[in-house]
């Protein structure tokens, strides 16, 4: 082994190990980056959500105490219906039970609050979720709740589409009973959003996944056929 | 007959690794990308897809389902871009892991919830059947290019070899 040789590779050795420094501080260099740009991603998420979140919201008439549905009767047991305009299932209930929850209206035997959540906004390109629950807000304060209510589940749009415009819903509106201008004006001016993000937020931190949910009482009625609520409805009564 | 398959397997695998990366690269960008575009419209609904898991109070899973899609959507440019592609890798995988885990809890427990993994997510309506098991599989799928990705980061037509100014391969003996 020469001595030139042997410089030739101290020389490369160290050539090399400059190579790696150079590869490890590149290495170190990009991967802050890229944490930096998912954590900066993440703030983002929560700062936009932040924003979102209207924190003041003003009941219609006709709220329960905790202004996150409408209260419609006044019998001793309480069933919570948690359903969401847009949503196929909540339609096939009311079809199925909405007879015999009138019904026991009708006698006295409960008091319904209905929270009209808007969880399927992702499910029309229009957030006909959040609108037409807002809409069923000014519905309340014309006194039309449950009549407004009823049509829009019997004029329920297909999910995926625009959903019914601010006009089906003031012609709806109108259909029923109320004052065409003052519910028009109120539907376009989406007066009751902060009250409609209120239920669909009371309803999420209450646990409510999907809709629809019946509550009896507070508890889960796993069978919301007639007979299944007529049952959980005595059986609260006693 | 075995050993000529396995002989050409190896001296072929050289010369398929770099498509193979850079289309796990791609194909895991894509699955970020379109998981976060899918929940980003409704951040609410995210966080109450989160909250349906049932593994964290209310206030922390809405939080978490508001930064999620913001971080996916940001972990698909970063690899698509092919950016710090090993730490990329493993945070995805690390986040698979994750929510492997929380499909599997989730199962375990009984819940009848939606994965929420590309939008939708929360409780199922009645009568409909949770798929748990396409959705561990699928997810499993995604770790498999998570894992090729750590442990082979260097790819074709990347920020990261682009950086280092030479072919990608990962041996450089002078």
């Amino acid at each position: 082994m020469t001595s030139r040789k042997g410089q030739r590779d101290a020389a490369r050795v160290v050539r090399q190990q400059l190579a790696r420094e150079r590869r490890r501080r590149r290495t170190l260099w990009t991967s802050v980056g890229a944490v930096v740009v998912l954590v900066i991603a993440g703030l983002i998420g929560w700062s936009v959500w932040s924003g979102q979140k209207s924190d003041t919201f003003t009941a219609p008439p006709g709220a329960n105490d905790a202004g996150n549905g409408i209260v419609i009767g006044g019998g001793p047991v309480t069933i919570d219906l948690y359903e969401d305009y847009l949503c196929p299932a909540c339609k096939r209930f009311e079809q199925v039970s909405g007879a015999t929850i009138d019904q026991l209206v009708a006698d006295g035997k409960v008091r319904v609050i209905f929270h009209p959540v808007a969880y399927l906004d992702r499910y029309s390109t229009t957030e006909y979720s959040t609108r037409s629950s807002a809409a069923s807000g000014c519905a309340a304060e014309g006194g039309k709740f449950k009549e407004f209510t009823d049509a829009l589940f019997a004029r329920q749009p297909a999910e995926g589409g625009p959903g019914l415009s601010n006009d089906e819903l003031t012609d709806i509106g109108a259909g029923v009973g109320l004052n065409r201008d003052d519910f028009g004006s109120c539907v376009r001016d989406g007066t009751y959003r902060p009250w409609t993000d209120k239920v669909t937020e009371d309803a999420s931190r209450a646990g409510i996944t999907g809709t629809p949910t019946i509550k009896v009482d507070g508890k889960d009625v796993a069978d919301p056929t007639p007979a299944g609520i007529t049952a959980a409805v005595e059986a609260a009564g006693k | 007959m075995t050993v000529t398959a396995a002989r050409i397997r190896a001296t072929r695998w050289p010369a398929v690794r770099p498509s193979a990366g850079l289309a796990a690269r791609l194909g895991l960008a894509t699955v970020w990308l379109v998981a976060g575009a899918a929940k980003v419209g409704d951040l609410a609904a995210s966080g109450r897809a989160v909250n349906a898991y049932q593994v964290m109070p209310y206030d922390v899973a809405t939080v978490v389902g508001a930064a999620l899609p913001f971080v996916e959507l940001a972990l698909g440019v970063i690899l698509l871009l092919g950016l710090a592609t090993r730490l990329a890798a493993g945070v995805s995988a690390a986040l698979l892991v994750v929510f492997v885990t929380g499909i599997v809890s989730a199962w375990s427990r009984g819940l009848a919830i939606d994965c929420g993994c590309f939008g939708s997510g929360g409780q199922l309506a009645a009568g409909q059947a949770p798929s748990y098991l396409p959705e561990i599989l699928r997810d499993l799928g995604f770790l498999a290019l998570a894992g090729f990705l750590l442990i082979w980061p260097r790819t074709p037509v990347s920020v990261d070899g682009w950086l280092a100014g030479e072919p990608a391969v990962e041996d450089d003996d002078d």
